[in-house]
């Protein structure tokens, strides 16, 4: 009988494109914001800085700061008087400064201590060319990323906060959040940005890991205008980001399945009823209420099912759009297999729930009626 | 092959009760070739319908080869419809998308017969009802007489004991309505079906081997 569900569906192509259409936005919406949340997810357990027991500190801020062009940039720096005294509490073993500047819209110049890449996890980095500048030089180690949009080699110089900076190091292509980012000797960042000293943040590792929460406490008593956060803290902070994401997802998610759903409701009830007196002859000459519940379910399953697959395959093309042309090459949304096979289930699943009401109309359809009043 | 026992129909409609059956009595057996002859509104189609399992008596008892139909859920009357009878109707009812061989084939899908095997037969039985060169055409790409042909051959697909024909010349020119009728006959010769036909035509209703004569929802002879 899928033949038979198939003719129908070909016979009324105005009503099963626009059935289609329903579907097919709502899976796109599903799948290119599930691509934008399994990215950002991805970015963030391959970020390096979520090494063990540190302590992050930084000038308070309100959300409210963190939102508009320049984000988290806007955020104070710590004067370099706070550095030196947080540098002289007791169980500290190492306190390292980092400068962070916003570079081109996408990318971070950071500014940090070289011989202390470990506390980013940054110390296995392989480099496409060059290598890692040292203290005392003044140069910068590119990700791949602002490498390829400045168009610049190893010895080529570019431009931070108009001072000429030389280029010493380009990463591989695939080191993760490392692909976005500049770095340089804290020094030479001090000297570029004129911080006299300061930073943008300073990470902390204690003596001893049991002296994490002392640390951060003691911080947060001594100088009002510091927030320290530790490991535990980071994390439940970006899963808060995520978890932020995943709702926004799952709602745009569920309006437009709900849409989907009142769509397909009314362009498969509408059907029905055009059907009536087809229904009505099926019946008459035989069918079972299960072979008409079936085959309206039929068709409802052959438009998921192709109208979700292209959904996810033009995703691709969306996520690949965003990726490279909005985003300027930074992948951050991802098509995960789980989410490609899972969003054409969903398709699917929608679709049949939603066409149980317009089959069950038809499965009720009297043939003496349906035949007489048409 | 059939037998009604003081059947009454009454359909309500916007409150309004309307007496389709008044108490119809009667018994057709297997094999015979009947002509129900009735004015308009006399309740010959509801009396057609109920013997055919498409419809149920509001009250009363209705036998199709002894087995009580008139208390069967939609299920069992769609499994009577597919297997025991052949209905034929006035307006042809053929379904506007599929061509001839899809409509003759679709009583033996709807049982669960694969697409070969039903087309393979429905070619077979549209070529006994003269038709075995128009089996591709679509409904609207037939002659009224050649749509009934089609109806017909969709009653005989799965070999029924009994054809229900309920003006099946109602929308026919006289040649092609005769031609249907002769048909018909033939099949009740050849095949010795209980054939039952619904009809406004005297003369059609003669050639039939019993009239049985309906007025005001009741049998009158």
């Amino acid at each position: 009988m899928l033949d038979l569900a198939l003719k129908d569906l070909k016979e009324h192509k105005v009503r099963t494109i626009l059935t289609a259409l329903g579907i097919f936005i709502a899976i796109t919406a599903i799948v290119s914001l599930g691509s934008i949340s399994a990215g950002v997810n991805e970015l963030i357990a391959s970020s390096g800085i979520l090494g063990s027991d540190y302590v992050f500190v930084m000038k308070s801020f309100e959300i409210s700061e963190m939102i508009g062009p320049g984000g988290a940039y806007q955020i104070e720096d710590i004067e370099a008087d706070t550095l030196e005294e947080l540098k002289s509490l007791s169980g500290v073993d190492r306190v390292v400064p980092i400068i962070a500047r916003q570079f081109g819209g996408f990318f971070e110049v950071d500014g940090l201590d070289m011989d202390n890449v470990d506390m980013f996890g940054a110390e296995n980095l392989e480099f496409k060319e060059g290598g890692w500048p040292e203290n005392e030089d003044r140069g910068a180690a590119l990700g791949f990323l602002p490498a390829s949009m400045l168009d610049v080699v190893v010895g080529d110089y570019i431009t931070l906060n108009k001072k000429e900076v030389e280029v010493m190091g380009i990463f591989e292509e695939g080191s993760g959040a490392y692909d976005l980012v500049i770095l340089m000797p804290y020094d030479y960042a001090d000297e570029i940005y004129e911080t006299e000293g300061g930073a943008t943040q300073i990470i902390i590792e204690p003596e001893d890991v049991t002296l994490v929460e002392e640390i951060k406490q003691t911080i947060e008593d001594e100088h009002d205008d510091l927030d320290a956060m530790t490991m535990e803290d980071a994390l439940s902070m970006m899963e808060e980001v995520t978890g932020t994401l995943n709702i926004m997802t799952f709602g745009i998610g569920f309006i437009a399945s709900i849409v989907a759903a009142i769509g397909i409701i009314i362009t498969m009830y509408t059907s029905v009823l055009e059907r009536r007196r087809q229904l009505g002859i099926m019946k008459a000459v035989g069918a079972l209420r299960r072979t008409i519940l079936i085959q309206i379910l039929q068709e409802g399953l052959l438009l998921s099912v192709a109208s979700s697959v292209l959904a996810v395959g033009i995703s691709f093309f969306f996520v690949d759009l965003l990726n490279n042309v909005l985003l300027g090459g930074i992948n951050l949304a991802v098509i995960t297999p789980v989410l490609a096979i899972g969003a054409v289930a969903y398709g699917v699943l929608l679709t049949v729930i939603s066409s149980l009401y317009p089959a069950w109309i038809a499965v009720k359809t009297d043939p003496i009626k349906a035949i007489r009043e048409g | 092959m059939f037998e009604l026992q003081d059947v009454c129909k009454v359909y309500e409609m916007k409150g309004v009760e309307t007496h389709a059956l008044r108490g119809a009595t009667l018994e057709i057996r297997k094999g015979e070739y009947v002509a129900i002859l009735g004015p308009s509104g006399s309740g010959k189609s509801t009396l057609m319908h109920i013997m055919g399992c498409l419809d149920t008596p509001t009250k009363g008892g209705v036998f199709v080869e002894g087995r009580k139909v008139s208390e069967m859920n939609d299920d069992e009357l769609a499994r009577i419809r597919r297997e025991k009878i052949g209905f034929v109707f006035q307006a042809y009812n053929l379904i506007p998308g599929l061509t001839a061989i899809e409509n003759v084939a679709l009583p033996l899908r709807l049982g669960g017969h694969g697409r070969g095997e039903s087309q393979r037969k429905a070619k077979e039985v549209l070529r006994k009802v003269g038709l075995g060169e128009r089996t591709t055409h679509k409904p609207n790409e037939l002659s009224g007489g050649e749509q009934q042909r089609v109806a017909i051959a969709r009653s005989l697909i799965n070999d029924p004991d009994a054809i229900l024909a309920d003006e099946p010349t109602g929308n026919l020119d006289t040649k092609s309505g005769k031609e249907i009728f002769e048909l018909l006959e033939n099949l009740h010769k050849k095949t010795g079906k209980t054939i039952i036909v619904v009809t406004h035509d005297i003369n059609l209703a003669k050639r039939a081997h019993r009239e049985i004569r309906i007025m005001d929802g009741k049998i009158v002879n």
